[in-house]
């Protein structure tokens, strides 16, 4: 449905986008997840047309965006960051405006922008001034103006931002249903409803592609250990010495005591290991009654911080090593420059000596000048003394 | 096109710009008509159109085209209107075309003193259509001109200060006369169509709508 083949996207000496490459199947719904900046909304903007990309190509539904642009936007439903709309419009008009702008005409265009209406429960404001709507409203009256047409696939630039938690739940289900019949790709930096929503996740940050897959892959992926809180009664202590028992167990850590007797620890595994069924065997019979026995759902935050952090760690140790080549250049060229100093000194100096010694020399010669002529004008002075 | 045009037209007459530039129109059609009269005894159709068109629209067009990209552009609609199927072109004369419907609304208004002389005299209808006609030109062209500045700013205030200053300035100073609209627009008051003012008026709205067409579909790989 839609190729992302080796796309960048490059504002003077900004790289927005690097060298991204990616798909989205028939009726996938895909997650764009990445901090601010990192590039979701120009890989949007990029996909439905609004910018061109520096380099690389996107294909939606077979039609290359920027070649055959009109075709493949006719495909395209697209929901922009910060909800722009026509204020002074009312909802119909914005809706039938829309609906005319994506080539709908007649009854055809009647009907859809009706049928839209109810989808997104904006019966109620229909004749409304979209100024005087509520964020959600206007939020649902910029989803209504996506939704009609109805466009293969759908792109949403943060959907949910600005909403209160009920509408967000009922943005969320709506877009639910919509991955039924359409592709849809959206964007947000709210891990919990890509994990929700999205049947696949791609991570992107500082413009580059970190990392595209489910998101029980991803949190399996970046999970080192598998942890297991058991809430126990031990009355002899025996948890401490459990490891003994069970050779598996990597560390057994105490948690808290709670207010009925029971303790709760944390026992650590090899990630392939489920414990579970072996502690449930030596538990009892080792006097320990299991009140609670629970695997740590690593969620998708964790997976998502760690691939940040360890792409920048790739970028920081990248940088540094640049950095040092950089400075070693440097030192190099500073070296080089403060010998080439010194000889400019040397021969400023040496020119300044020479003048110098002209100087001097002249001077001398115009004292010896000058006494010369003192001495004739006394001999000539005698001479004539010595007449009279 | 069509579904542009009428959505731009409606916005016109949705916000305050429609109804102030046909007030500022009326306001100085009415004190140069009444200068005329009272001070000269005399009325001219065409003088009045050719002195309208040198003050009245050097207010009237900026306040008209100042929003018609920097607005879309700082709201964000710009974007519904780019990622649609409609080509730029489409968008761009879609606009224009609805600003100039605008003009002939402003000029119909204009009509209504010709019927007040028709009850003293029998003003010749010809010579005020050509010199009618010559008004719209004119507005067009300095409409194109105002859609180009529109077209490289956000800021609605700079878009109508230029248009202003690039209205203004050629007339003012007599340099570049290229684009001294009023240049082009002596022989219409006279009730003449003349064939180079008619081309160079033509030629100066193409220009600034092809300026406007390559300055959006550079912005695509710009911004």
């Amino acid at each position: 449905m839609i190729e992302v083949k080796n796309v960048t996207k490059k504002y003077a000496n900004i790289t927005a986008v690097n060298n991204i490459s990616f798909d989205v199947k028939d009726g996938e719904i895909v997650g764009f997840l990445g901090q601010n900046g990192a590039g979701k909304t120009t890989t949007m903007n990029m996909i439905t047309g609004f910018i061109e990309p520096t380099e690389g190509k996107i294909i939606v539904n077979g039609y290359d965006i920027s070649k055959k642009s009109k075709k493949a936007k006719k495909q395209i439903g697209y929901m922009p960051e910060g909800v722009p709309l026509y204020m002074e419009l009312t909802v119909k008009e914005f809706i039938t405006y829309m609906a005319e702008l994506k080539l709908l005409k007649g009854e055809q265009k009647k009907e859809d922008v009706a049928k839209v209406i109810k989808e997104t429960g904006l019966t109620n404001v229909q004749n409304k001034l979209i100024r005087n709507l509520s964020r959600g409203y206007k939020q649902r009256v910029s989803l209504a103006g996506t939704l009609v047409g109805n466009p293969e696939v759908i792109i949403l630039d943060e959907p949910t931002v600005g909403l209160d938690p009920k509408q967000i739940t009922e943005i969320r289900s709506l877009i639910k249903e919509l991955g039924k019949n359409h592709t849809v790709i959206l964007s947000s930096h709210i891990l919990s409803e890509i994990s929700q929503i999205c049947e696949r996740v791609i991570i992107i940050n500082n413009g580059k592609i970190v990392a595209i897959d489910t998101p029980e892959n991803l949190e399996k992926k970046t999970k080192e250990k598998n942890t297991l809180f058991v809430t126990v009664e031990d009355p002899k202590g025996n948890m401490p010495t459990l490891k003994q028992r069970v050779p598996q167990i990597e560390e057994i850590k105490f948690l808290k005591d709670n207010e009925d007797n029971t303790k709760q620890y944390a026992i650590t595994s090899n990630i392939q290991l489920d414990l579970r069924k072996v502690l449930f065997e030596v538990l009892p019979k080792e006097e320990i009654t299991i009140f609670e026995l629970k695997k740590d759902e690593s969620s998708l935050e964790e997976a998502y911080i760690k691939l940040i952090d360890s792409d920048k760690q790739e970028q920081t140790s990248n940088e540094t090593n640049e950095n040092r080549k950089n400075k070693k250049k440097g030192n190099k060229a500073t070296k080089e420059e403060k010998e080439k100093l010194k000889e400019e000194k040397k021969k400023q100096k040496e020119k300044q000596n020479e003048e110098k010694a002209k100087k001097k020399e002249a001077k001398e010669k115009e004292k010896k000048e000058k006494q010369e002529e003192k001495n004739k004008l006394k001999e000539e002075n005698k001479k004539e003394g010595g007449k009279k | 096109m069509l579904s542009i045009y009428k959505k731009e037209l409606k916005s016109y007459f949705l916000s305050p710009i429609g109804y102030v530039a046909i007030g500022i129109f009326l306001f100085i059609f009415s004190l140069i008509f009444l200068l005329a009269i009272f001070y000269n005894g005399a009325y001219d159709m065409g003088n009045l159109y050719y002195n309208t068109a040198r003050f009245g629209l050097l207010i009237i067009i900026p306040i008209i085209s100042m929003r018609m990209f920097s607005e879309e552009r700082k709201n964000g609609t710009e974007q519904l209107l780019l990622t649609s199927p409609r080509s730029i072109t489409e968008i761009i004369l879609g606009k224009f075309l609805a600003a100039a419907t605008l003009v002939v609304i402003i000029l119909a208004f204009s009509l209504m003193y010709y019927v007040i002389l028709c009850f003293f005299t029998k003003p010749s209808l010809g010579p005020t259509l050509i010199s009618m006609l010559g008004f719209l030109l004119v507005a067009m062209a300095a409409i194109s001109a105002g859609m180009f500045i529109s077209s490289i700013t956000e800021n609605q205030v700079i878009a109508a200060v230029l248009t202003f200053v690039l209205l203004f300035i050629p007339d003012l100073t007599g340099l570049i006369p290229m684009l001294n609209l009023m240049e082009s627009y002596m022989k219409f008051p006279a009730g003449l169509v003349s064939l180079s003012e008619v081309v160079s008026l033509l030629a100066y709205m193409i220009m600034f709508t092809l300026f406007t067409i390559i300055i959006m579909q550079r912005r695509k790989s710009v911004k």
